[in-house]
């Protein structure tokens, strides 16, 4: 119990304070390259040896960068150049930005004029992903990020060295999965927070360190008796679900979670690179792999939603919940469909709104309670 | 003392250019729904998909954005706004003309007792056509009507130049193998073969109307302007339309006349008001409010001589040449090139034009566009030395607006313009 519980503080501390992390990189001559959400080639940082960290915003009210920023656009993405203008990712040597909606269009131009001692490495996903020039043209966009990533590690990026980096991060999704299945054995142990710190840790640290320790707390758990849990469950969706008070809700309620779509989380982690012969082919593959996503068009429209309520029936759980990022249109746009399939489906959903400019959720904290009680 | 009377204001008699326009957009809607009674396929696409492809099938197709445009400047957009943010549960925050095209869709496909917009009546469509040049939400906009509707999208994916240089060959090469792929699913979803030399025809006659159409803008350069850069708002119509139709060419060439003949007599469509100050109004109209925003303008005499928008239909390529095809669909809208490219080239039409400042509309539902306001304000400041002023609005939305904001706006923005007139 005392190892579960350690760990789990650990990974509370590593989710709490990236930029301690940050700072302990660049204290041993890291070069850290931050990668904005979602899907960005973190192999290729590896390979050329340096830290991929994730950027995820967070909790602020941002008064530099209305400056570029409109308020009604994406919270998550506000809060990063908020972040970007004020200095509290200084040290990292560049930022990854895949353009997967009009917000990246609009933070590309942002984040140049307002953070310039950042160097973006842009690029772009094709979207219409059944032609047959999309992966070709994809491989050489994602050599312009590798170039990049050459240029400022001064290092040659090999495809050994590429491979090398490809199967790291297969092994740390598996570790991931492993670890979210395994929780819910635990939910008496693992509450709806702690799993989210987990998740979280996971976007900051290096991927041979997230094995390590997340494996280790899988064991540690493993270790435990399993937890018949008689409270309700939920599957999470949206980008992410933050902060922690309102995750501190749904336990408070009785709640667990025991799966998620989250970008923050999950969708990180449920696709691995394929197998190909180079490893720029399966960076390029993976995002052709990526399905019931926002930000990746799909021929078959409603997969999302029927993906959620087949995830939520493997996990007996009772409903969905969308967590709506404020101003996220890309979520927006799916939030009907997605509601109508787990509907068909027989399960509950509500949403409930994610706005990293303010701490009130008391809106969050009033849904969850109607749900518990009904 | 005698009776009050009823002053009844006399409507200008339209120009005869607006005659033939309105004559070639209600043909192409009955085209739409005589395909539509024929049981033949009728399609819905995005303002800036290749529409050279469905023309040289001849297959009908219509625009929801020019459509939503029109129902909003007829002050009919709410009860669609109204079925997509009520019985659909979409949020408001989604663009305002998706949320109109959506509800009517619906309503047209599930509701028997559904009432079209008086004018410009939209048949259901058979298929989609997606390009995602203007916006990303264009997409996410059309995988909706494609669950609505239940029919399948053609999409030409027109990357986001996030760079300050041209596209790249990969990028090209990505372009080039949609339209080959795109017209190779047409050929079997229309059960027709495609003719190549109609296609070279059609594109000719695109290249002829977009020449056009830039040598009509460019005409507004002189002091006092010609047209009302509200004009160009109706103009770019047929350049969203049927930019491959002969008919358009005589549109155009009827406008080119008709602002000749102001030029030449000094007259204006501004009216009788002297045009004090000249801007470049950045942004979409906002249809609901169209009149308001010409007749405030008009007040305080000032004329928007330009704006970005209308230019997003003025594609140039060699007929014949894919490659140039595919190029031009990634660089035509405002919103498919970064804020370096766009207001750097807004800058020089701004200079070019003689604007004392910039009126920008900060449109709710177009973000994208909004952040090149709010990231190239400093860039328009540098290289032209005017004011940037915003104000708030919607394209379709008519609850975003506020009249008094526009005016308090457009006064500070004149009163800057008037004090930098003094000064010179």
């Amino acid at each position: 119990m005392a190892d579960v519980k350690t760990s789990l503080a650990q990974f509370e501390e590593i989710s709490s304070n990236p930029q301690r992390l940050l700072q302990n990189y660049l204290d041993a001559d890291e070069k850290v390259i931050a990668c904005f959400p979602i899907y960005t080639p973190q192999p290729l940082v590896l390979a050329a040896g340096m830290v991929p960290m994730g950027i995820w915003g967070g909790q602020c009210n941002a008064h530099m960068a209305g400056k570029y920023a409109p308020i009604f656009t994406c919270s998550l993405l506000r809060s990063c150049l908020e972040f970007g203008m004020t200095g509290a990712y200084k040290g990292v040597s560049a930022a990854i930005m895949p353009i997967i909606c009009d917000t990246f269009r609009g933070m590309n131009s942002a984040w140049r004029a307002g953070v310039k001692d950042i160097r973006p490495i842009t690029f772009i996903y094709p979207q219409n992903r059944k032609d047959p020039g999309a992966r070709d043209f994809l491989i050489e966009e994602l050599k312009t990020v590798r170039s990049a990533l050459e240029e400022i590690s001064e290092n040659q990026i090999t495809n050994e060295a590429l491979q090398e980096a490809i199967e790291l991060c297969n092994q740390r999704n598996a570790a991931m999965r492993t670890f979210c299945e395994t929780a819910n054995e635990h939910l008496d142990l693992v509450k709806p927070v702690d799993r989210h710190h987990v998740m979280k840790a996971a976007t900051f640290l290096r991927p041979e360190e997230t094995i390590e320790r997340v494996s280790a707390l899988t064991e540690a758990l493993r270790a435990e008796p399993v937890c018949r849990w008689t409270g309700k469950k939920v599957i999470l969706t949206g980008i992410t679900c933050e902060p922690d008070e309102i995750l501190g809700y749904f336990a408070d309620n009785k709640v667990a979670v025991v799966g998620d779509d989250l970008a923050q989380e999950s969708r990180q982690y449920r696709s691995d690179y394929p197998a190909a012969a180079s490893g720029m082919e399966r960076l390029a593959l993976h995002w052709f792999a990526v399905h019931g996503c926002s930000v990746a068009h799909d021929d078959n429209n409603t997969v999302r939603g029927r993906m959620l309520a087949q995830l939520a029936k493997e996990q007996a759980a009772d409903c969905v919940v969308l967590c709506m990022m404020r101003f996220c249109e890309i979520e927006e746009y799916d939030q009907p469909s997605v509601i109508k399939e787990v509907t068909r489906a027989g399960l509950m959903s509500f949403s409930i709104d994610i706005d990293q400019s303010t701490t009130e959720s008391g809106q969050a904290l009033t849904k969850i309670q109607t749900f518990a009680e009904n | 003392m005698s009776e009050p009377t009823e002053v009844k204001k006399t409507k200008r008699p339209l120009p005869q250019s607006r005659i033939l326009l309105n004559a070639l957009v209600d043909s192409i809607y009955q085209d739409a729904w005589d395909a539509e009674s024929k049981g033949e396929p009728v399609g819905w696409s995005t303002s800036i998909f290749p529409q050279e492809l469905c023309a040289t099938f001849g297959v009908p197709v219509l625009y929801p954005e020019n459509n939503a445009a029109g129902v909003a400047a007829r002050h009919d957009s709410p009860r669609f706004i109204a079925t997509s943010e009520g019985e659909l549960g979409y949020s408001n925050d989604i663009c305002s003309y998706a949320r109109l095209s959506i509800g009517m869709a619906h309503k047209m496909a599930h509701d028997p007792a559904y009432e079209a917009p008086d004018v410009q009546r939209m048949p259901r469509p058979t298929f989609l056509l997606c390009a995602t040049n203007s916006c990303f939400e264009l997409l996410k906009w059309y995988e909706c009507l494609s669950r609505e509707l239940d029919i399948p999208i053609f999409m030409q994916d027109c990357l986001f130049n996030y760079t300050d240089a041209k596209p790249d060959k990969h990028w090209i090469a990505y372009g080039r193998s949609q339209i080959e792929h795109n017209i190779g699913r047409m050929e079997e979803f229309f059960g027709k073969r495609f003719d190549w030399d109609k296609f070279l025809e059609i594109q000719k006659i695109s290249i002829e109307n977009a020449r056009l159409f830039d040598e009509c803008v460019m005409m507004n350069d002189r002091n006092p302007s010609p047209l009302n850069g509200f004009d160009l708002f109706n103009y770019m119509a047929p350049m969203v339309v049927a930019r491959g139709r002969r008919e358009t060419t005589a549109v155009l060439q009827q406008l080119k006349c008709e602002i000749q003949e102001h030029i030449d007599n000094g007259t204006t469509t501004f009216g009788s008001s002297p045009q004090e100050y000249r801007v470049d109004w950045e942004g979409i109209a906002c249809w609901p409010n169209l009149g308001f925003n010409l007749k405030t303008m008009k007040k305080y005499g000032v004329n928007c001589v330009t704006n970005g928008y209308v230019g997003a239909w003025s594609l140039h390529y060699t007929p014949g040449n894919l490659d140039e095809m595919a190029e031009q669909y990634m660089l035509s809208s405002t919103n498919v090139v970064n804020t370096t490219t766009m207001m750097g080239k807004r800058s020089d039409v701004a200079n070019h034009f003689q604007c004392d400042g910039m009126f920008c509309h900060i449109n709710r539902s177009c973000k994208f566009m909004t952040y090149h306001m709010t990231c190239g304000r400093e860039i328009v400041e540098d290289k032209c030395g005017i004011p940037v002023v915003f104000f708030d609005g919607d394209q379709a939305d008519p609850t975003i607006f506020n009249e008094a904001q526009f005016e308090t706006r457009l006064q500070s923005l004149v009163d800057v313009m008037k004090a930098n007139k003094e000064e010179q």
